[in-house]
């Protein structure tokens, strides 16, 4: 009752952003659906509403933009029923959260994440999804598999961690440092510090790539060379 | 002043999750893990920008964001090999397809 008492809007906002995703999903009928939109505008209007009157200072106006273009690529991802377009609007998600990591002094995981995401893995995915994709959407991307237990466990899940942030003490933000996020710290501190985690993510990537050569390979196949 | 951008970084992860559990498309559902990994490093990021218990801000979230790219770049690599290898034998990237691979 007093965690109701404390987070009640966020969470009925919460439920009618739930209610408006399992609208949304592919395989509702096409009368209500038309509803889906509305209640997810009103849920990330509240949202963004709520953010913004609790922030003090900062770059609002662009916290706001980056934040409701991320809401969107991913409800849109997650809900396109043909995969192309679900890749192009995980492209803007990414894109949003490189938009917010800015805003969060991080250049240079910023910049990272654009090249690596947007520019390399998104590509393998489009890539696949040309290989693999009927011209048609298919049956199974018209029909979601359980979207009313996906979407509840979402919302239980959601209504928990915003419980736990709402008794959490506020703390003060500690004195913005001038380059926190530029190459030259993050690459001293990662070559220092953290020397022996980066060899071992060497080694991933290297089992990553030897382990995708061999699963991709046909059986049978004579060895080249 | 973070607690925003650790709320969209909760939401970008449960909407992944959401969609890792509802969609049946294999590469949908391998896209949704990548929108998991953007709500984590979202919410790295804000943690080092903001270190609990009112600490200075460091760099240690963000080189934890980086490591999880690699991470993530591997985990594409390897799961977008393994949709190929299984359309080969049955052109459908239905996950309901391989149900006989689940446990009785």
């Amino acid at each position: 009752m007093s965690i109701l008492a404390v987070t009640g809007v966020p969470t009925v906002i919460l439920a009618l952003g739930a209610i408006g995703l399992y609208l949304l999903l592919p395989g509702r009928p096409s009368r209500i659906r038309g509803l889906a939109p509305l209640l997810l505008a009103i849920t990330a209007g509240a949202l963004i509403g709520t953010f913004l009157s609790r922030m003090a200072g900062g770059p609002r106006g662009w916290f706001a933009a980056f934040a409701l273009l991320a809401l969107i690529g991913a409800v849109r991802t997650i809900t396109h029923p043909r995969p192309v377009y679900s890749v192009l609007y995980f492209i803007v998600v990414v894109a949003s959260v490189t938009g917010l990591l800015v805003l969060l002094d991080a250049e240079f995981v910023a910049a990272a994440l654009l090249l690596i995401y947007a520019g390399a893995i998104l590509v393998t995915y489009v890539f696949v999804i040309m290989l693999a994709q009927q011209k048609n959407p298919a049956t199974y991307d018209l029909q979601a598999r359980e979207p009313l237990a996906g979407c509840a466990l979402g919302f239980v899940l959601l209504a928990i961690l915003n419980g736990g942030w709402q008794k959490a003490p506020t703390i003060m933000p500690g004195a913005p440092q001038a380059g926190l996020g530029s190459p030259l710290q993050l690459g001293s501190h990662l070559f220092t510090s953290y020397l022996v985690a980066v060899q071992i993510a060497g080694v991933l990537l290297l089992a990553a790539l030897i382990g995708a050569v061999a699963i991709a390979r046909r059986r049978g196949e004579p060895e080249e060379g | 002043m973070v607690s925003g951008y650790l709320t969209i970084g909760a939401l970008l992860f449960v909407l992944g999750l959401v969609g890792f559990l509802t969609r049946r498309n294999l590469i949908i559902v391998f896209l949704c893990t990548e929108l998991m990994f953007q709500g984590i490093i979202l919410t790295l990021a804000a943690l080092g920008r903001q270190p609990p218990g009112g600490s200075a801000p460091n760099l240690d979230g963000q080189v934890f964001a980086l490591f999880l790219l690699a991470v993530a770049a591997a985990e594409a690599a390897l799961a977008l090999a393994l949709v190929v290898f299984l359309y080969r034998y049955q052109p459908t990237l239905d996950a309901e397809a391989w149900k006989r691979l689940k446990e009785p």
